[in-house]
């Protein structure tokens, strides 16, 4: 299907004789928003971490706009934006330099404005912009981890655990700011424990349980969130 | 070279700039090296001018010698002093060792003395702090202090990930630090480079001079790629950090020792007390050249008695005792020089056996293409003795010749008879204009450039073999 962006078929990950993913398989359409929820151990960063090309598929395929991930790591990266959970930044450089040099690597150039104005997107004070990121707390980390990303102009993102750090009004900015990417036509997938911010942002939402895709379903219309049903298959992936 | 490659290399740079540590460390190699290439070459062209002035005043001491009997001149001796070639400023190699004068005599070969370490104080070490000594042994360390985060910084802090979901591979990584490393290598190898500048004001042959610094370039390159090497391998920036500790210590300080010691064991030299022995229990079986009655000069006195059909030395047109001192300075000389050629050879074995180390250690490679290509390695050394040894025998014979044809023979045995006798036993002071003008000069340039061949060899295969093992290294990252 061209419209299709994310694809995981028959994926199994092993890593040092463990299995961490069994067997998955899901999609990602174009402008659509996957959230996978999980318990420690359910294998969301291991998900995340296949697409990027940073672990090797033990069986199976991952592919971003049908191109394989593990034989075509480089040309599927130039196309993704990645956000962490534990923020890699610079702590000896400001935002603006941490956030110029990334996109210096990955080839893109933006303008002081284009800059500015991502930075304001996020909620990260302007009085911290030129402070080095050793300063900062983690939230504003995150910040400018998410800043980067919206520069990048990527149409694929990987979020893992995006909201972690975040004040409450810093988290809705950012539930925006998704809805409005991928509005934009952007496809993202994110891996969170944040079943309420992922019921609102996501259109699909996946259960991961020990490694296995235990349950897939649309998300609730925002204001109508049976966290009942959410929560109840959320801990019962948690217990197994 | 890809931008991305710069950029790099450039955060690198600024990271040190923010970094107290690595900025302090690389002003201090800075320093620490430019101090030595001024203190050195300080230090070393005072050396040059006062032994030129002293081997000058020698010449003319000795010319000024009175009226004498010229055996007493063989003993008034004479002395030779070696002059340091430019590059030897920078390094002054096995010079500071061996000594720089030798003193010439009749009938004794003695070795150079006035080496500066034998003359050094315990506390004045650091006069000593050579380029060479800098840049062999510190500046490895210093950059290893300098460099041993560049990538397990990356690896603990995340950010390798990170940038390689970036898309920036990790062979861009790798150039980028690595000539982020060679920027600050090049800043600590300029005060080296204008040295050279130096040396070659001073007179240094250009295709010497340029391996010479070809040669640290190159080194430094090793240690740059030892330095990326074990910081890609290592896990985290403690572990890099011990690792490439323990790599410097094995590299500059164990080898090293290891390759001297096999040196020894392969090749047995004898000491000096023994090949003294050796020497003497020889030379008395020639006979004492001061005693023309010895019987070890029967043969030499017949054959002059029947060359001049005379029944007596005494009826010689010319003084035996000079004949007998020529004859017995010559048999002496050829075993002397046997003894040191054999010496020689033994030294020259151990050091071609230690040699073969450098295929192990960059420092050892280094060490060698240094000293050769300045001028102050062992076969200089030898040159230095071999030619202090010619004009030894040449200032003696010539004075023994003066010897035997400057007086008759009785003359020479009664001058302790009486004051006229001994007058009468001299030769005039004009016959002291023996002496040519001395100067040292190492092996010509181009056989210094391929004596260092082999060393420079090493230090080539040494780079490419760790930049191979970091293409590999790259490959796993």
């Amino acid at each position: 299907m061209s419209d299709v962006v994310i694809q995981a078929t028959n994926l199994s990950v092993d890593v040092q004789s463990k299995q961490i993913l069994k067997n998955i398989s899901f999609q990602v359409l174009k402008g659509e928003v996957l959230a996978l929820l999980g318990g420690n151990g359910a294998g969301k960063s291991t998900t995340i971490k296949t697409f990027l090309g940073l672990m090797k598929p033990t069986s199976g395929d991952v592919s971003l706009v049908g191109v394989s991930v593990p034989t075509n790591p480089d040309v599927v990266r130039k196309q993704v934006a990645y956000l962490p959970e534990s923020v890699m930044l610079y702590g000896h450089l400001t935002a603006i330099e941490n956030i110029r040099y990334f996109l210096s690597l990955s080839g893109k150039q933006k303008s002081d404005e284009d800059i500015a104005v991502s930075l304001k997107r996020v909620a990260l004070q302007s009085s911290s912009w030129h402070q080095p990121l050793s300063g900062y707390s983690k939230g504003m980390r995150q910040k400018t981890a998410i800043a980067l990303a919206l520069l990048r102009d990527a149409p694929i993102l990987f979020l893992d655990e995006p909201t972690s750090g975040l004040d409450p009004v810093a988290i809705d900015e950012f539930n925006r700011l998704i809805n409005q990417l991928a509005s934009q036509g952007a496809t993202i997938l994110m891996v969170t424990h944040d079943v309420y911010g992922a019921c609102h942002v996501a259109n699909r939402i996946g259960l991961l349980r020990d490694g296995e895709l235990v349950g897939m379903f649309d998300a609730p219309a925002e204001g109508n969130i049976d966290s009942e049903v959410v929560h109840k298959a959320f801990s019962q992936g948690s217990e197994a | 070279m890809s931008n991305t490659v710069l950029t790099v290399a450039r955060d690198e740079w600024r990271y040190w700039q923010r970094s107290r540590l690595a900025q302090s460390v690389v002003i201090l190699a800075f320093l620490l090296a430019i101090a030595s290439v001024w203190v050195t070459h300080t230090s070393v062209s005072h050396s040059i001018d006062q032994r030129q002035h002293q081997q000058a005043e020698s010449e003319a001491v000795f010319e000024a010698q009175p009226d004498r009997h010229p055996h007493r001149m063989v003993h008034y001796g004479h002395y030779l002093f070696r002059s340091p070639p430019p590059l030897g400023s920078l390094d002054p190699g096995i010079d500071a060792f061996t000594g720089n004068a030798i003193f010439l005599e009749g009938h004794r070969q003695n070795g150079a003395t006035f080496a500066d370490r034998k003359q050094a104080s315990g506390l004045t070490w650091l006069a000593k702090l050579t380029p060479a000594f800098v840049m062999q042994v510190l500046t490895p360390l210093l950059m290893i202090v300098i460099g041993f985060g560049v990538m397990t910084r990356e690896r603990e802090a995340g950010t390798l990930e990170f940038l390689k979901v970036q898309g920036v591979s990790p062979f861009v990584m790798l150039a980028g630090k690595g000539i982020a490393l060679a920027g600050a290598g090049m800043l600590i190898l300029l005060p080296l480079f204008l040295g050279v500048c130096l040396t070659l004001l001073d007179g240094a042959a250009v295709v010497p001079a340029l391996a010479f610094l070809a040669s640290y370039v190159i080194y430094m390159a090793v240690w740059i790629g030892i330095v990326l090497l074990v910081s890609t391998l290592a896990s985290s920036n403690s572990s890099s950090f011990g690792s490439l500790v323990v790599v410097w210590i094995a590299l500059c300080l164990i080898v090293p020792r290891i390759a001297s010691n096999t040196a020894g064991v392969l090749v047995h030299s004898p000491g000096k007390l023994e090949t003294d022995f050796a020497v003497l229990k020889q030379l008395r079986e020639m006979g004492d050249g001061h005693n023309a009655n010895d019987p070890a000069f029967k043969a030499l006195k017949d054959n002059l008695l029947a060359k001049y059909k005379v029944d007596s030395v005494e009826a010689l047109p010319i003084n035996f005792r000079g004949i007998v001192a020529q004859q017995s300075e010559a048999d002496l000389t050829k075993v002397l020089n046997d003894f040191a050629e054999q010496q020689m050879t033994q030294q020259a074995d151990q050091a071609a056996i230690a040699r073969q180390f450098g295929w192990l250690s960059p420092m050892i490679a280094i060490q060698n293409a240094s000293m050769k290509l300045a001028g102050t390695d062992l076969e200089n050394y030898h040159r230095f003795l071999r030619e202090a040894e010619n004009v030894r025998f040449d200032f003696v014979q010539s004075l023994n010749k003066l010897h035997a044809e400057g007086m008759t023979l009785e003359q020479d045995a009664n001058k302790y008879k009486s004051q006229a006798a001994k007058k009468a036993a001299t030769v005039s002071a004009d016959n002291w204009q023996i002496l040519n003008d001395f100067h040292f000069t190492p092996l010509p340039p181009t056989q210094r450039f391929a004596n260092s061949l082999l060393a420079m060899t090493q230090l080539v295969i040494s780079l490419a073999v760790v930049f191979g093992v970091i293409f590999y290294a790259g490959r796993r990252v």
